[in-house]
């Protein structure tokens, strides 16, 4: 028997009270401050795998390309298509895992807060509480996450995402749910592999791994989308709003 | 003094490795082929998000454009660049690189900002490269 294998068996047996696999680490890596996305040499150990792209079933994945092409050929234009930010509205999760903006993580014995300075975003996942069902959670921009520590691992399970809120611009039934397993390749550099899972659009789960490193003394900006000039016109076309 | 892309340096990299596809805007509204130089004296500047303004009386630049407006990225962006809110004010006269607007309008994105003291501003635009200037 595995220690991890034991640990899970005394688990169930002495307390009868911890989530099913899971395994509380004693003393959990503190991911507490400022991090950025990170993007090392190709090859190099500390570099996530490359994105793959969506497993949509058939049809949704040629609509989805079939996108991806009009909405290059609207930038060669110069007439790009407007999106959520055009009008202030926040990319929810898990989009705002993917920056470009630092976030900070607050890290408690009971609750981790990933706060993304863009849109001042904030997701907060309860450890040690079990996770809802689909019925029971209002969708949203950020779902209901919780989460815990496996040795050194952070896993967090996250549903009640909203449709239109939706990741590379994927699809989603309200079925969807998302699987995070965050840990530390070096004391510096985290890697967050999310999984997706939704077989209503999926033909398998799509893993996409982020990595990020520290920012040391870091303090995120305040960010309130105040007042955006860009606005979308009649046809939905990104224009800049002029003054004379 | 040219004041430009410190820390977020990597930052700025990493937006552009993501790609314009995932990347939470586009400059695409901006033509890349070609820079206009304005001369003029600032009207207003704006430090709001998702983006800061300058409007410009311009007195020197191509024919037809008496007024401009200078759309720069985030104000977050900038201050990890080293800007400040009271770096620019109304009344001071300036010199303004930018890329217009693709359909021609008044309106373009600041590159760069010579300012009459001396100093230049350089907002971080994410692929900055990618903007032919002209001669």
């Amino acid at each position: 028997m595995g220690s991890q294998t034991f640990a899970r068996a005394a688990c169930v047996a002495l307390l009868g009270v911890c989530a099913l696999g899971s395994v509380h680490a004693q003393n959990p890596p503190d991911l507490t401050g400022a991090w950025e996305r990170y993007r090392g040499p190709p090859g190099d150990a500390t570099s996530p795998p490359p994105e793959p792209i969506p497993p949509l079933k058939a049809p949704l994945l040629k609509d989805w390309q079939a996108r991806r092409v009009a909405e290059r050929e609207a930038d060669a234009r110069g007439e790009p298509i407007a999106k959520g930010y055009t009008h202030c509205i926040p990319e929810g999760y898990p989009t705002m895992m993917n920056g470009p903006f630092p976030f900070d993580i607050v890290q408690s014995r009971s609750q981790i807060n990933i706060a993304q300075e863009a849109y001042s975003q904030v997701r907060r996942i309860y450890l040690g509480k079990p996770q809802k069902k689909f019925e029971d959670v209002e969708p949203g921009f950020y779902g209901r996450s919780v989460g815990n520590w496996e040795n050194n691992t952070l896993v967090v399970d996250t549903i009640g995402i909203k449709d239109y809120v939706t990741f590379r611009d994927v699809p989603h039934t309200p079925q969807l749910r998302v699987r995070e397993r965050l840990h530390l390749v070096t004391p510096d550099i985290l890697w967050d592999e999310l999984t997706l899972e939704d077989a209503g659009v999926l033909e398998k789960p799509w893993t996409v791994t982020f990595a990020y490193r520290r920012v040391p003394n870091y303090e995120i900006i305040e960010y309130v989308c105040e007042d955006n000039r860009e606005y979308a016109d009649d046809k939905g076309v990104t224009r800049l709003r002029l003054k004379e | 003094m040219k004041r430009a892309i410190g820390w977020m340096a990597a930052g700025t990299l990493a937006v552009g490795a993501v790609g314009t596809a995932w990347a939470h805007h586009s400059f695409a509204i901006f033509d890349h082929t070609q820079t206009y130089t304005l001369k003029g004296k600032v009207k207003s500047f704006q430090w709001t998000n998702p983006h800061g303004y300058i409007d410009l009386d311009v007195k020197d630049g191509p024919p037809g454009i008496d007024h401009f407006t200078l759309e720069m990225t985030s104000i977050n962006m900038l201050q990890r660049a080293g800007w400040k809110s009271s770096d620019v004010h109304p009344g001071d006269e300036v010199t303004a690189i930018v890329a217009p607007l693709a359909t021609g309008d008044k309106g373009g994105l600041l590159l760069e900002l010579r300012m009459k003291d001396g100093r230049t501003l350089v907002p971080p635009v994410p692929a900055i490269d990618t903007f032919k200037r002209s001669p």
